[in-house]
């Protein structure tokens, strides 16, 4: 394997040929490929102002006898920026991760050194696997007031950065959002949805260390959000929606005492439940009393619900949609 | 006394555990208003780092989701035991040194100091519930402290508000602690057992 050599973007790269002399006849290829000698000087290859598309394989070959003569593999790159670091606990009281990244690509091999204190106390940040950029802590200790202190340190071949993040235990505390947020009709209620949810499954104990939810619902046709806070219970019935209206609903939890509240939920949308229209029913009638003879169509019940209310057309045709069942066609009547 | 474990005592404890809990959160809620008062009119830098103060107790506490009931019940009255009389004192050092000029967060501290007594009060009822003897004070009291500057006294006050800010959030989870039925008795768990 061939040493590597890493320069920086922008810099002036001389390499030379080994132990050949500089008036010696040599060839230099890169990847493979002849170097024009316009780039040499003697026998030493000369790069300037490299940029990442010259990183490879760089060989210096003897002029006749075309032995190899010296080997290297050049990589262009950049020393890292101040990383970006950043700690959280969506599992309190157990622990917290801390995770970081760059805030601009390197294009050469990083190194990362995580080091958290706790007053006078070193503490070891497990490395996760699955990030490969972050580390957990678990609490020694509780309702501590000393703060933590957590540097990262970043080293590459062509230079080193840091941050440091100092914060209370609490501060830092911010669940998961809530999972299997369900939104639902109420039937017979055309200005109501029930809304529920669960508390998200990292947190581990909910009942020594209870959520807080906030719970946030408009119709897609407007833009502004209503907005709900509910201090215990998981699940909410939204009484004022606005009837027929497809509406999105998310939710978000906060523990009940400490820290920030979450990302929002995934979204979720619902129709509160809509009467079945009158001319839809006598249609329904009509056609059940003529559906022996023409057995294409199969009326609905007159009391279904239309779970999506799509129900189109003009004059006296309707269309009704029900999930699950077949779907009925109807004659055009004419009135 | 019923028995600690009777169904009226598990009830009453529930009881107390509610009302204790939204104390915790109401005194944590003025502490954390009155912080910032005082840091204010202190003229205090609200990141300093205050070094541990001797006399005040620290709210951290290690393997803390194993503690008995009996040992929350009583390092919580021990420490608001001790916080009545650190507050105490801050009241008087405020009075001495400010008179009517922070007549505000004399009123706070009072309030404040009220509150924590008043917490106090609940832990010894609790205690009793589960009867337990409940630890008496010390009839002379600590020994007074030295005599500080004055910046050592705004500095070490900052340190009383920032501890009990924290215990009154430690007391909170102690008590949802008790509220837990225990599974196998429907008791509260951890009460039964001696400290």
């Amino acid at each position: 394997d061939s040493p590597t050599q890493y320069e920086r973007v922008g810099a002036d790269v001389t390499m030379k040929c080994g132990s050949m002399d500089w008036d010696a006849a040599v060839t230099w290829t890169a990847n493979g490929t002849d170097i024009d000698e316009s780039h040499l000087n003697g026998s030493y290859l000369i790069l300037k102002n490299v940029d990442l598309s010259q990183s490879g394989q760089y060989s210096c070959y003897e002029g006749s006898s075309w032995h190899l003569k010296y080997q290297t593999y050049l990589r262009v790159g950049t020393p890292p920026k101040e990383p970006v670091l950043m700690c959280r606990s969506n599992n309190y009281p157990k622990g917290f991760y801390c995770s970081w990244h760059l805030p601009t690509p390197t294009y050469i091999p990083n190194t990362f050194n995580i080091s958290v204190i706790h007053g006078t106390k070193d503490m070891v940040c497990e490395k996760d696997a699955v990030p490969k950029n972050r580390c957990h802590i678990r609490y020694l200790q509780l309702f501590s007031t000393v703060k933590y202190k957590v540097t990262l340190t970043v080293t590459n071949p062509l230079g080193k950065n840091y941050t440091t993040l100092t914060f209370d235990e609490f501060a830092i505390v911010k669940p998961d959002p809530p999972e299997s947020v369900v939104a639902k009709p109420v039937p017979n209620n055309p200005r109501r949805l029930e809304v529920s949810w669960q508390n998200p499954s990292s947190w581990p104990d909910p009942e020594s260390f209870p959520l807080k939810f906030f719970l946030r619902y408009r119709p897609l046709i407007l833009d502004q959000w209503q907005h709900v806070e509910l201090s215990d219970g998981t699940s909410h019935t939204i009484t004022d929606a606005y009837a027929g209206k497809e509406y999105i609903i998310q939710v978000a939890a906060k523990d009940n005492d400490i820290g920030t509240w979450s990302d929002w939920s995934v979204a979720v949308h619902a129709t509160p439940w809509t009467e079945e229209p009158k001319h839809l029913t006598t249609e329904a009638q009509i056609t059940e009393t003529t559906s022996a003879s023409t057995s294409s169509f199969m009326a609905p019940p007159t009391t279904k619900i239309c779970d999506k209310g799509a129900v189109v057309g003009s004059g006296a045709v309707a269309v009704c949609w029900t999930a699950g069942l077949v779907v009925a066609a109807y004659s055009v009547l004419f009135i | 006394m019923a028995a600690a474990d009777s169904p009226s005592a598990a009830l009453r404890r529930r009881d107390l555990c509610s009302r204790g809990i939204r104390l915790a959160g109401k005194m944590r809620a003025d502490v954390v208003d009155l912080l910032d008062t005082y840091v204010e009119q202190q003229g205090l830098d609200a990141s300093a780092t205050v070094a541990a103060v001797e006399g005040v107790p620290l709210a951290a506490v290690e393997r803390w989701d194993e503690q008995t009931g009996t040992q929350r019940l009583l390092e919580n009255l021990a420490a608001y035991r001790a916080f009545r009389a650190l507050l105490a004192q801050m009241l008087e050092e405020q009075r001495e040194q400010l008179g009517e000029a922070d007549a505000g967060l004399g009123r706070a501290l009072a309030a404040v100091l009220l509150q924590v007594s008043a917490f106090a009060y609940h832990l010894e009822e609790l205690l009793r519930l589960e009867s337990r003897g409940i630890p008496g004070e010390e009839e002379d009291g600590p020994p007074p402290p030295p005599r500080l500057s004055l910046f050592e006294q705004k500095l070490r006050g900052l340190g009383v508000l920032r501890e009990l800010a924290q215990w009154a959030l430690r007391s909170a989870r102690d008590l949802r602690q008790l509220a837990k039925p225990s599974p196998a008795t429907g008791t509260a768990p951890g009460l039964a057992e001696s400290p």
